[in-house]
C-alpha cells in the first residue's frame, strides 16, 4: 500500500524556469503490435510499428539534437536488444533514459508475480546493454499493483505512467517514495493516428486512420498556448509524448520539428528530461496537505 | 523464410543526377476489397465507392499523369483486369508499370504455399494476356504477408515486392531462389488514410495536401546528405475523384520540372538497388 502526497498550491519551479517541456520519446517500434483473433500478429501493424526503430527513432534524435533540447526516451527492453545501436546514440547524446516495459505487455493483464519479473528482466537488460541503471519508468497499460511493486521491488525513483494530473506528486510506501511524473493527451496517438490496439482487433482491410500534420500542429499549439499563459501565476508543465513509428514517419516529423521551434521562442520555456524534473520537484517543490 | 540481406544506407546511390527518386505507386481494385458485411455479404456501399476507381478514376489518373509526363506504378487486382481490360491496356499503352497484387484481393496471410503460389500465377496469367507484359513486381492487396511470400515470388520470377512499410530505402531479401528487392511504402501518406470510405473523413483532400507537402520538404531536405526515396500508396477509387485529383497536380506542379526530382517505376527502382552505386540513368 502507498499514500499519495500531491503538489501544493505553493508548489513552483526553480528561478528562470517558466514552463518545462518533457518530450517523452518512446522507442518501441513493433513491440506492441496487435494480434489477430487467431494469435498470430499482424504483419501490417508490425510492419508499420518496425518503421520505429529502423528509421523513426533516428529522425526524432537528429531533429533534438539539431535543437539541441534534452528530452526522455523511455525504451522497451525488447527494443534495446533487437536494436542496441538506437540506445547507444541516445546515451551519447545525453538525454534521460527509462524503462518502458520489456514488450509493451498490458500490465494491467498479468500477475503481480509477472509483472516484477518484466520489470527486473528490463532492468537487466539497460545494465547489461548499456550500461544503464535505470530511475525512471512508464507502464502504458498500468496494473494496479504497478506502483506498489515499484516501491517494493525496485530502485526506480520516478514513475510516469499515470494520466491524472497537472504536476507530480510524492507516492510513499514499502519505506521508500518515488515520484509519480503524470502525462497527457499532448501525444501523437491522441493527436495523429488510430493505431491498432486491443479494443478493436485487425481485420484484413483495416489499416490505420489518421488526422493530418496541420491539425496536429495547430492542437499542441494551443495546448502550449494556454499552458504558458497559465504559467505566469501557477506551475504548470507539459508532457509531450512522440513515438518512434508515428512521429518517426517524414510528414509528422515535421510537426515535431515545427512545434519545438515555436516552443523555444517563448522566454522561460525549458526542455528538460524527467530526471531533472525529479530533482527540482525534490528541490523546489512542495507536497503535502495545504 | 526468406531474410533480409543486410545493408547500409551507404550501399544505395541513386544514378547521376537523380537526388530524390518519387514512386507514384496506385492500387487498382473496383470493389474486391471492400469490407464485408458480417456473414461475409457483401457492402455494395463501399464496394461501389471502391468502383469508382475502375470506372472513372483511373482515367481521370491516366489523364492527370499523361498531362505532366509523369510514369508510375499500378497494382492491378486480376479480377478488376478481367472486368475491365481496357483500363488495364490503357495503363500499359502510356508506359506505367503494371504489377500484380492478388487474382480476387485475397487474404494470404494464413494460406498454405500451394494456394498462394496458384494466386500469384494465376493473377500475373491473368496480367500478361490482357496487357501483354509479365509482371516484375507485388504488392499484397491487404499488405499482409505470409511467412513464404517473398520465396514464393522470387521463385515464380518476380524481381521486386512491396508489401512492407518499416523502411525509407528499398532494400534486399536473399530467398530461396534469387535476390529480391524489397521497395517498401506506408499507409500513413496513403490517399485513402485521410479521405477513405465514404465516411467519416480524416482531414479530406485538404488535409492530403498537407501530408504530401510535408513529406516531399522533409525527404528532399534530408536527401541532400543521405539518399530518400519519396513513395506515395494512392488508389484509384480515392485519388481518382476530383478534389483528391486536383490535390495530386498540385503536388506534381511542385515537383515535375524539378531537375533533381525523377519519377521512377518501382521496377525502376529495383534495377537501381540491384545494379548498385555508379549505375546511369534509366
Amino acid at each position: 500500500m502507498w499514500n499519495e502526497k500531491p503538489y501544493k498550491k505553493s508548489f513552483r519551479w526553480p528561478q528562470g524556469v517558466r514552463l518545462p517541456i518533457l518530450i517523452s520519446v518512446h522507442h518501441q517500434s513493433e513491440e506492441a503490435t496487435c494480434p489477430f483473433p487467431d494469435g498470430q500478429s499482424d504483419p501490417f501493424d508490425y510492419s508499420e510499428r518496425q518503421y520505429g526503430a529502423r528509421r523513426g527513432a533516428w529522425r526524432l534524435l537528429e531533429i533534438m539534437s539539431a535543437h539541441s533540447v534534452r528530452g526522455t526516451w523511455l525504451i522497451c527492453g525488447a527494443t534495446l536488444e533487437k536494436y542496441p545501436e538506437v540506445s547507444r546514440a541516445v546515451k551519447k547524446a545525453g538525454h534521460c533514459i527509462a524503462g518502458h516495459t520489456y514488450a509493451h505487455e498490458m500490465m494491467c493483464n498479468v500477475p503481480p508475480q509477472t509483472e516484477i519479473s518484466l520489470i527486473k528482466k528490463t532492468v537487466s537488460v539497460f545494465e547489461d546493454l548499456l550500461g544503464e541503471h535505470i530511475r525512471g519508468w512508464r507502464t502504458c497499460f498500468a496494473s494496479h499493483n504497478t506502483i506498489d511493486l515499484i516501491l517494493e521491488h525496485s530502485d526506480i525513483e520516478w514513475d510516469g505512467s499515470m494520466w491524472n494530473d497537472d504536476l507530480p506528486s510524492l507516492v510513499e510506501g514499502h519505506g521508500r517514495e518515488i515520484l509519480e511524473i503524470p502525462f497527457a493527451t499532448y501525444s501523437d496517438t491522441a493527436l495523429g493516428v488510430d493505431i491498432t490496439n486491443p479494443a478493436f482487433p485487425p481485420t484484413r482491410f483495416s489499416t490505420w486512420n489518421a488526422n493530418p500534420p496541420d491539425f496536429m500542429l495547430r492542437n499542441l499549439k494551443l495546448a502550449f498556448d494556454a499552458l504558458y499563459e497559465r504559467s505566469a501565476e501557477r506551475a504548470v508543465m507539459m508532457p509531450l509524448v512522440v513515438h518512434d513509428f508515428i512521429s518517426g514517419r517524414p510528414f509528422r516529423s515535421k510537426v515535431f520539428d515545427e512545434f519545438v521551434t515555436y516552443a523555444k521562442q517563448f522566454d522561460g520555456v525549458v526542455f528538460t528530461g524527467h530526471d531533472q524534473l525529479a530533482e527540482w520537484c525534490r528541490n523546489t517543490g512542495e507536497f503535502g496537505k495545504e | 523464410m526468406a531474410e533480409e540481406i543486410k545493408s547500409q544506407v551507404e550501399d544505395i546511390r541513386w544514378p547521376e543526377g537523380v537526388r530524390l527518386p518519387v514512386v507514384l505507386t496506385f492500387e487498382h481494385q473496383s470493389g474486391e476489397g471492400a469490407p464485408l458485411f458480417a456473414g461475409e455479404r457483401p457492402n455494395y456501399m463501399v464496394g461501389g465507392a471502391m468502383q469508382y476507381g475502375a470506372r472513372r478514376g483511373i482515367w481521370n489518373i491516366l489523364e492527370l499523369l499523361d498531362k505532366y509526363k509523369v510514369t508510375a506504378t499500378f497494382f492491378v487486382l486480376g479480377t478488376t483486369a478481367e472486368r475491365y481490360p481496357e483500363t488495364v491496356q490503357a495503363i500499359a499503352k502510356a508506359g506505367h508499370e503494371i504489377a500484380g497484387m492478388g487474382y480476387g484481393f485475397e487474404s494470404i496471410r494464413t494460406a498454405s504455399e500451394e494456394r498462394e503460389r496458384s494466386i500469384v500465377q494465376r493473377a500475373s496469367a491473368v496480367l500478361k494476356d490482357i496487357a501483354g507484359t509479365k509482371v516484375q513486381g507485388w504488392r499484397c492487396p491487404d499488405y499482409r504477408v505470409s511467412p513464404q511470400t517473398i520465396d514464393i515470388l522470387g521463385e515464380e520470377g518476380l524481381l521486386w515486392d512491396s508489401s512492407f512499410l518499416n523502411d525509407d530505402l528499398p532494400y534486399l531479401f536473399k530467398c530461396r531462389s534469387r535476390t529480391l528487392v524489397e521497395i517498401p511504402f506506408t499507409t500513413s501518406t496513403a490517399d485513402k488514410t485521410f479521405i477513405g470510405y465514404p465516411y467519416p473523413q480524416r482531414g479530406g483532400a485538404d488535409g492530403l495536401a498537407s501530408v504530401w507537402s510535408n513529406e516531399f520538404d522533409v525527404l528532399y531536405r534530408e536527401s541532400e546528405k543521405s539518399p530518400r526515396m519519396l513513395t506515395l500508396s494512392l488508389q484509384t477509387w480515392a485519388t481518382g475523384r476530383p478534389a483528391p485529383l486536383r490535390v495530386l497536380a498540385q503536388f506534381l506542379d511542385r515537383l515535375v520540372g524539378h531537375e533533381e526530382i525523377r519519377f521512377a517505376r518501382c521496377s525502376d527502382l529495383a534495377g537501381w538497388r540491384l545494379n548498385g552505386p555508379g549505375m546511369k540513368p534509366a
